[in-house]
């Protein structure tokens, strides 16, 4: 596989200023970022896990994709999601960053990058920007908002940098649209409300769902309207027109956009997905990516499988050397960012949905190396993720305690 | 009053009892204070056990089917179960969740806008689809509102109000294109696809959608795509003949960029008859789209890296013309329907919309904020096309029009609501409110749901609700593998994923029984399916009955290529899918793969053992209840390959490793030999071995099948689950059709006729 070049120089000319409070609590002053990377195919662990604990000293052939960065780099495996039911194929995966999927139940629960992206976004263009797992809708809605319901997700590469960096030539008919948006939700709002009153309980709560997605809808026109203003960030980034999917094309894509987002500071969060189900196509391999997951434990389908998996970790350490490039302020914008990278299974080969790796960067962490939390719940790590965010926060789904994330 | 009042009371004490002893005796020994098998205690509170209604479902269920207790325990004597279900079936009944608010779907949404407008919307890019696990889309339960489903319904009603009231008249213009300014993939880097330019004529030979199509530049020299310069409806003429080909074939009219195609989408085929040379069809389109055709029929994939001469079928075109946007009168239809009067005032734009959309007035309370949005789109621009377009974008984002709100006996509005959303999957026309409004649905519908059954419309339902309930959309879901299935071709899956559908107007158009759902001697085919079956040859892509030969197996659901390929993987057959397939959608059973078991995917790639693998499940009691059924039931269809083609052994694949090659399918396949054993004991002692045991199993659950199918009906009528709560309507049903030879048709007319049908 080709590696891909860094783009000369920085791709970005124009920064975003950030925006006055629009009413919002925001709990940090800092400039902190998270980015959330999730391969819902996984990777095969025992190449990618060490054997020993504590420091890395050997690293196996996966995990050495991401020398350059060990310093910086804690790994936490065996990780359970215990409210994540199983034996639904891929459906499970939405609960990745919830911790939480229940068949019955339509509605899931706050995803970590939510949560994180609650406290930090207030100011920013976006309060978070989450990237699709290609166009597989129904295994790949991972983020969901604090009342449960799914956050919009983008298909495409070309539609993220259109709204990144695309500039609105109808500025002014676009501010009217949204005057007369902010006018409409009012009315249906408050036509939401005259009608509850005339409801039986069930209907109320389909009806508190319409009401709830009206006032935040609002929040985002509002958002919009105060961005209409300003001017757009602009770069010289150039996205490449795919008609076959590779991880090179496309991994590295998504990966190049997820750091100009932040990198033009117009969101602090970034969630990223690994497309899977459509698969890569290598020309030097037969087989897609989905079905090389399924190895059933034959060599060489295991050994193509690697090909792919350390194409991805390669294009992922290349970002976070790309970050580390940039600078933002008085600092890199890894120093600014914290990464995580996850899975949604232990094995795609088996469709288990515990057993979970997760690598924090971070440049902060002290002691970096290898940590098995056997069985412990997903929920910790989060915890400790999102204290490093909101220092007072106590809980995070079925969280026991939080992981030391930097000591 | 009193006395009555007393004499209820003691009656339902009495039932209490009943059920208390009942289930002392019979259930608290594996499901009491010792054991709790599968989670079940029923020694404790009655009121609470009956409180919870899944629970008594459930038992109503296993009782029934003598499922519990187990055979080796003592068993209740007939009479007493026919006295428990009854006390259970009258709670489930006075306890039933109200159907709760629904909300429209995309096709809904879509359709209504389509009828109300006259304009054909396709809003697939704006609108999330509705995403369904169980049942149907239409089920208020498994419908989600969100931030995002909200703010896209924002911007699909400005698009749609954009759209449908242009500040100015477009232009009709013609475009003539021909060899010039064609392209394909040649041109490009990305590999050949096997199409060329030859004497003036565009030539296809393969299908591979990403790299072989025709697309359209505006100059011959430039390579930059045409694109549909404003929204409306477009003619196009295109001059295109086959070669070396002995049959229709099939055209794909898609969009998106030829040259990169990410997005490519098919938005419509056309078939080309045997011989013919050009074709015409009309297209919605809008601003910016692109054009590209393919050949979809095409008999290989396009696949060759190299320059090869290619010999079989192609498609050869030589002109394409587009005129559009066409407009029959200007103002248009719409605009005129929308402000009928220039003169109105902001007060009377408003009042008419809403009863336009909502087929009511608004609240007086709610009426207000929608003046205010047209007086002030009024006062800044000084247009009652764009006042219009503000209040319509208003009232397609409000609750009153996303929502079919129901009181519990429906309204006359409500109940032309719920049948035009059930046959027409749209909003109802004049003609039937005002039959509602005469309470003509009330007395007797049969007149308005025979004129909705004549009206094209239907087609909605028609395609809906079999695309749902036979899972027609997943049957090209997967493979098949070219490697495995030679001969097996794109167009022949896509025929088989119609079959169903065409099966379903048939019966409903013709008055036939819904016993030909279990089996018939005719099927419905066209060109390709016939010779897939290997019956008599039909002309054409259209689907017509053909009589089957008196030693044919096919012939009714569980026969058709399309659900034994729907129920198959790649390679392989899945009786487990294929048996739960029946029992779910023929018997309308609720069946869930325990989520508290992981389920890991054995390799049986290879092996001779899956019968084995399988029956395992039957071994372990958790499993067994619900696999006693399944398994039975796909087995008997293992003589049935994973295209739905007829074999008498099995054939594992395995693949090989690759070899290096530049073309993508150089997988080798090692193909390995076994026999079939089918053969297995249904729960109820039959033995089924083979299709026709099969068929003969399911004939004798007629009843209970066509029960499952009316349950299918209603469930889709009423955008709900359907329970034990339902046997009423459902048995009433049952019973009205069965003089009329259960036909799909008198159906439908029963549950629009049943008191049920005008209630939430």
């Amino acid at each position: 596989m080709k590696r891909r070049t860094f783009l000369a120089g920085s791709g970005i000319s124009i920064m975003l200023p950030r925006m006055e409070s629009l009413g919002q609590v925001v709990e940090t002053n800092s400039n902190r970022r998270l980015l959330t990377i999730v391969n819902h195919l996984s990777f095969y662990q025992p190449k990618l896990i060490p054997e020993q604990e504590g420091g890395f000293s050997q690293t196996p052939t996966l995990l050495n994709e991401l020398s350059e960065h060990l310093e910086d780099l804690k790994i936490f495996s065996g990780l359970d999601n215990p409210a994540v039911q199983n034996g639904f194929g891929h459906t499970p995966c939405v609960g990745i960053l919830s911790g939480y999927f229940n068949k019955l139940q339509r509605k899931n629960r706050l995803s970590i990058d939510q949560a994180i992206a609650d406290r930090i976004g207030g100011e920013t263009r976006f309060k978070s920007l989450v990237f699709q797992a290609g166009e597989n809708l129904n295994f790949s809605q991972i983020s969901w908002d604090k009342h449960g319901l799914p956050v919009k997700q983008i298909d495409s590469p070309r539609k993220i940098f259109n709204l990144l960096f695309q500039v609105d030539e109808n500025a002014k008919a676009q501010k009217q649209v949204l005057a007369e948006d902010r006018s409409i939700l009012d009315t249906v709002l408050s036509q939401a409300q005259s009608m509850e009153k005339r409801l039986n309980h069930t209907d109320r709560a389909k009806l508190d769902e319409y009401m709830t997605s009206v006032r935040e809808v609002e929040q985002t026109v509002k958002r919009r309207a105060y961005w209409a203003d300003r001017s757009k960030p602009q770069s010289d980034y150039k996205i490449e027109e795919f008609d076959r999917k590779s991880v090179d094309d496309y991994v590295s894509t998504l990966l190049d956009l997820a750091v100009l987002a932040l990198e033009s500071d117009s969101t602090r969060a970034v969630t990223v997905q690994i497309p899977f189900w459509e698969g890569f196509k290598e020309p030097e391999l037969s087989g897609n990516y989905h079905d090389l997951s399924h190895h059933g434990q034959k060599p060489e389908k295991i050994e193509k499988l690697m090909m792919l998996e350390r194409g991805i970790l390669s294009r992922i350490s290349d970002s976070l050397a790309k970050m580390k490039n940039r600078t933002v302020g008085e600092s890199t914008l890894f120093d600014q960012t914290t990464t995580l990278l996850t899975a949604s299974m232990g094995s795609a080969n088996s469709h288990n949905f515990d057993d979970l790796p997760a690598l924090v960067f971070d440049s902060r962490i002290q002691t970096p190396g290898h940590w098995r939390k056997q069985d412990a719940p997903m929920s910790n790590l989060y915890l400790g993720l999102l204290q490093l965010f909101a220092p007072k926060q106590e809980h995070f789904g079925e969280s026991t305690n939080a992981f030391e994330i930097l000591a | 009053m009193l006395l009555l009042i007393a004499l209820m009371t003691s009656r339902s004490i009495a039932a209490e009892i009943k059920l208390v002893n009942f289930f002392t005796e019979h259930c608290v020994q594996c499901h009491g204070p010792d054991e709790q098998e599968s989670g079940v205690r029923l020694d404790q509170s009655i009121n609470l056990l009956l409180a919870d209604t899944r629970l008594m479902e459930k038992i109503v269920h296993v009782v029934e089917d003598g499922e519990m207790p187990p055979e080796e325990e003592l068993q209740p004597p007939d009479n007493l179960i026919d006295e428990i279900i009854p006390i259970l079936e009258d709670r489930i009944i006075s306890q039933r969740s109200p159907n709760p608010l629904k909300r429209l779907t995309r096709f809904e949404y879509t359709n209504t806008l389509s009828d109300l407008f006259g304009v054909e919307f396709d809003l697939s890019h704006l609108l999330p689809p509705d995403h369904v696990e169980e049942g149907f889309d239409k089920f208020g339960d498994s419908q989600i509102m969100s931030p995002h489903q909200l703010m896209a319904y924002l911007e699909t009603a400005r698009f749609v109000a954009e759209r449908i009231l242009p500040l100015s008249k477009p232009e009709t213009q013609t475009w003539d294109f021909d060899g010039k300014y064609f392209h394909g993939s040649k041109n490009f880097a990305t590999g050949g696809g096997g199409d060329y330019l030859e004497d003036d004529e565009y030539v296809l030979t393969g299908f591979r959608p990403y790299r072989s199509n025709l697309h359209l530049s505006i100059d011959p020299e430039e390579h930059d795509q045409f694109a549909i310069p404003a929204f409306g409806k477009y003619r196009l003429e295109v001059s295109v003949r086959s070669d070396q080909s002995k049959e229709g074939e099939i055209i794909g009219i898609n969009l998106g960029d030829g040259r990169h195609p990410t997005s490519f989408k098919t938005i419509k085929r056309i078939a080309l008859p045997h011989r013919a040379n050009h074709f015409e069809t009309e297209l919605t389109l809008k601003l910016g789209d692109q054009l590209a055709f393919t050949f979809d029929s095409a008999r290989i994939p396009g696949k060759s890296l190299k320059k090869q001469e290619h010999k079989g079928p192609s498609l050869r075109f030589s002109r394409v013309k587009i005129v559009g946007p066409l407009e029959g009168s200007w103002p248009t239809k719409a605009m005129k329907a929308i402000v009928p009067n220039p003169d109105m005032s902001p007060e009377e734009l408003v009042d008419h919309l809403a009863i336009m959309l909502t087929r009511n007035e608004l609240p007086s309370e709610d009426r207000t904020a929608y003046l205010n949005i047209a007086r002030a789109k009024l006062e800044l621009t000084g247009s009652k096309p764009a006042t219009a377009r503000s209040i319509l974008i208003a009232l397609l984002t409000s609750p009153h029009f996303l929502y079919k709100s129901e009181s519990q006996e429906l309204t006359a509005i409500q109940q032309a609501h719920r049948l035009s959303y059930f046959l027409w999957n749209s909003i109802p026309d004049p003609e039937l409110l005002n039959a509602s409004k005469l309470g003509q649905l009330r007395e007797d519908p049969r007149e308005q749901v025979e004129r909705m059954l004549m009206d094209p419309k239907t087609d909605r339902f028609i395609e809906d609700f079999t695309r749902q309930w036979l899972q027609r959309d997943k049957v090209s879901d997967f493979g098949p593998d070219v490697r495995v299935f030679k001969n097996v071709r794109r167009m022949t899956v896509d025929s088989m994923s119609r079959e169903g559908r065409e099966l379903f107007r048939y019966m409903l158009e013709n008055g036939l029984s819904m016993e030909l759902f279990i089996d018939s001697d005719f099927v419905m085919a066209n060109d390709r399916l016939a010779r897939f079956y290997g019956l008599p040859p039909v002309e054409g892509d259209n689907f017509v009955p053909v009589e089957l030969p008196a030693d044919s197996e096919r012939g009714g659901l569980v026969a058709q290529a399309g659900f034994l390929k729907l129920t198959s993987t790649d390679f392989a057959t899945s009786p487990i899918h294929r048996g739960s397939w029946i029992l779910k959608n023929l018997y309308n059973m609720k069946i869930n793969p325990p989520a508290d078991i992981l389920i890991n995917e054995p390799d049986i790639r290879g092996t001779t053992t899956v019968r084995e693998a399988i029956l395992k499940h039957q071994e372990l009691e958790s499993c067994s209840r619900c696999h006693s059924k399944i398994d039975p039931l796909g087995f008997a269809l293992e003589y049935y390959d994973p295209v739905g083609r007829k074999r008498n052994e099995y054939r594992h694949v395995e693949e090989l490793v690759a070899e290096d090659d530049e073309t993508v399918f150089t997988k080798k396949i090692k193909f390995t030999k076994a026999p079939i054993e089918a053969n297995m004991t249904l729960p109820n002692g039959r033995e089924v071995s083979d299709m026709v045991s099969l068929k003969n199993a399911l004939i004798e659950d007629k009843e209970k099948i066509i029960k499952g199918l009316i349950e299918k009906l209603i469930s889709y009528a009423h955008g709900r689950e359907v329970t034990v709560a339902d046997r009423p309507y459902v048995n009433d049903v049952f019973d009205s059709i069965s003089e009329e030879e259960f036909s799909l048709r008198a159906a439908i007319h029963a549950i629009v006729d049943h008191p049920a049908f005008r209630k939430r």
